[in-house]
């Protein structure tokens, strides 16, 4: 089962990494590269252990478009909303 | 993860020890080790008890306390000496670089302070310096260093907004800092970081993120003695005993954005948060948890599914298999618990895939089980203390002559 559902905007882009990254219990961080976003996949895994998260996102923000290249994930920049 | 009510007896008590009893300190560790955290220069998971072999801490006296973050380790000495070591790539050991340490490693930037208290969150550290100063490393993206931006530091950094205040603790969670000032100070807890689940406490609407410490509310009539920090959850007990938690909720229950009293008849004296559960230990040696009615059964998808939507999260309920016995010290990893009988006998429970609960095993425990430290030799008066991490564990055993 899930260990916890996770909105993508609470993830942290990873450039090493090339994924989306979320804090796992096992000190290690869940991971769910664009291409898997692509293509729908809502399952972030845990390279160091058997547990796996959902994620929650909007698959038109990252569905295929003709010049994806151009499509730059987000900058991970936590605003202020008082 | 968690706080001594009184951290300045407890070091009393250790400085005594070290100039009149105090035989030998052993460090052990055991638990996810991937990164360094076990401390024993090795770069790998142990199922049992290691018996660290740290010259640069016998020669820095004994370990007042330690810190266990996400994958780092924070260890003050007696002498208000500070020791990190683990995982380093955002800056949280506050070398100077971005390195993994396999050892502990003294913070050459904090030496000319007299550090008395520390913390470790999922990739920051918060350090407290007697004259009530208090310096923060580490990610930054959320705002959790307090330093009004969200830039990360390598080297800790004295938080300007707390200059003219005591401040007398810090506690990191996952994304978020509490900060407890000295009583007296006037306004005595701030939050700062992420506080998408409630857990900074500073307002009655969802706040994001703030990078600059903002007063939490709800305290006006309260005396605050000791704050603690996880995941997403906050906790603070009073000088009378009462727990209050905010944040995340556990078990079943919504997020608190403000500080709400859990009901009990007992007095608590110490409080360890993990990612799901909360145990506070009573004043006469009980313990009691928070959303605690799965811990243990993470492996099993079917029984942790059914508890999960039955759980009752906010209720304090005892932890079952430990009647009669008077309980000393308590730790709480993300997924696992750790206890100290007054015997100085670890019982630990949980989530064991990493072996964080040392039992040579994977398996996950639902009840209290002992841990044995390697040959148990009898000697008297033994102390131990248990410190968890996300995946990991550690003990600190002190003989007495």
């Amino acid at each position: 089962m899930s260990y916890d559902d996770v909105e993508i905007e609470d993830m942290q882009w990873n450039e090493e990494l090339q994924a989306y990254t979320y804090p796992c219990p096992c000190g290690d961080l869940f991971q769910i590269t664009k291409e898997e976003l692509k293509i729908g996949e809502e399952i972030a895994r845990c390279p160091s252990c058997s547990l796996y998260i959902t994620v929650i996102y909007n698959a038109e923000d990252f569905a295929d478009k003709k010049s994806n290249n151009n499509l730059e994930p987000p900058k991970r920049q936590a605003v202020a909303v008082a | 993860m968690a706080m001594e009510v009184n951290p300045t007896s407890k070091q009393t008590i250790i400085d005594n020890e070290t100039q009149r009893e105090k035989v030998e300190e052993q460090l052990w560790s055991w638990g996810a080790g991937t990164d360094g955290q076990l401390g024993t220069l090795r770069l790998q998971d142990e199922h049992l008890p290691q018996l660290l072999n740290v010259p640069s801490l016998s020669s820095a006296s004994s370990v007042s306390m330690l810190a266990c973050g996400g994958a780092h380790v924070v260890g003050l000495t007696s002498g208000g000496k500070v020791l990190t070591w683990g995982r380093g790539n955002s800056g949280q050991l506050g070398h100077g670089d971005m390195d993994c340490l396999l050892s502990p490693k003294i913070v050459m930037s904090l030496e000319s302070y007299c550090i008395t208290q520390v913390s470790a969150g999922w990739s920051h550290s918060g350090f407290v310096s007697d004259e009530g100063c208090v310096f923060t490393c580490g990610d930054g993206s959320f705002g959790q260093l307090g330093h009004g931006d969200y830039r990360s530091h390598c080297s800790p950094v004295k938080v300007s907004f707390f200059v003219n205040k005591h401040v007398e603790q810090i506690a990191c969670g996952m994304r978020h800092s509490l900060v407890l000032l000295k009583d007296g100070s006037g306004n005595l807890l701030y939050g700062f970081g992420s506080g998408k689940r409630g857990q900074l406490g500073i307002s009655i609407d969802r706040i994001k993120s703030v990078n600059a410490p903002e007063i939490i509310c709800g305290f006006d009539d309260v005396q605050i003695i000791t704050i603690t920090a996880n995941a997403d959850h906050s906790a603070a007990l009073s000088a009378d005993g009462e727990l209050y938690t905010w944040g995340r909720g556990f078990g079943a229950t919504s997020d608190f954005l403000s500080p709400q009293q859990s009901p009990s008849s007992s007095k608590f004296s110490k409080v360890a948060l993990g990612w799901n559960h909360a145990l506070v230990l009573s004043d006469n040696g009980e313990v009691f948890m928070l959303g605690g009615r799965h811990h243990g059964m993470l492996s099993n998808p079917e029984i942790t599914t059914l508890s999960k939507h039955l759980s009752d999260g906010a209720v304090l309920e005892r932890v079952p298999g430990l009647d009669g016995i008077k309980v000393v010290d308590i730790a709480a990893g993300a997924e696992h618990s750790a206890i100290v009988t007054e015997e100085g006998v670890i019982k630990i429970w949980g989530w064991g895939e990493h072996g964080q609960l040392g039992l040579g095993s994977t398996r996950d425990e639902s009840s209290p089980k002992t841990v044995s430290l390697g040959d148990e030799v009898e000697r008297k008066n033994v102390t131990v203390r248990v410190y968890c991490g996300s995946g990991y564990t550690y003990a600190i055993r002190t003989f007495c002559s």
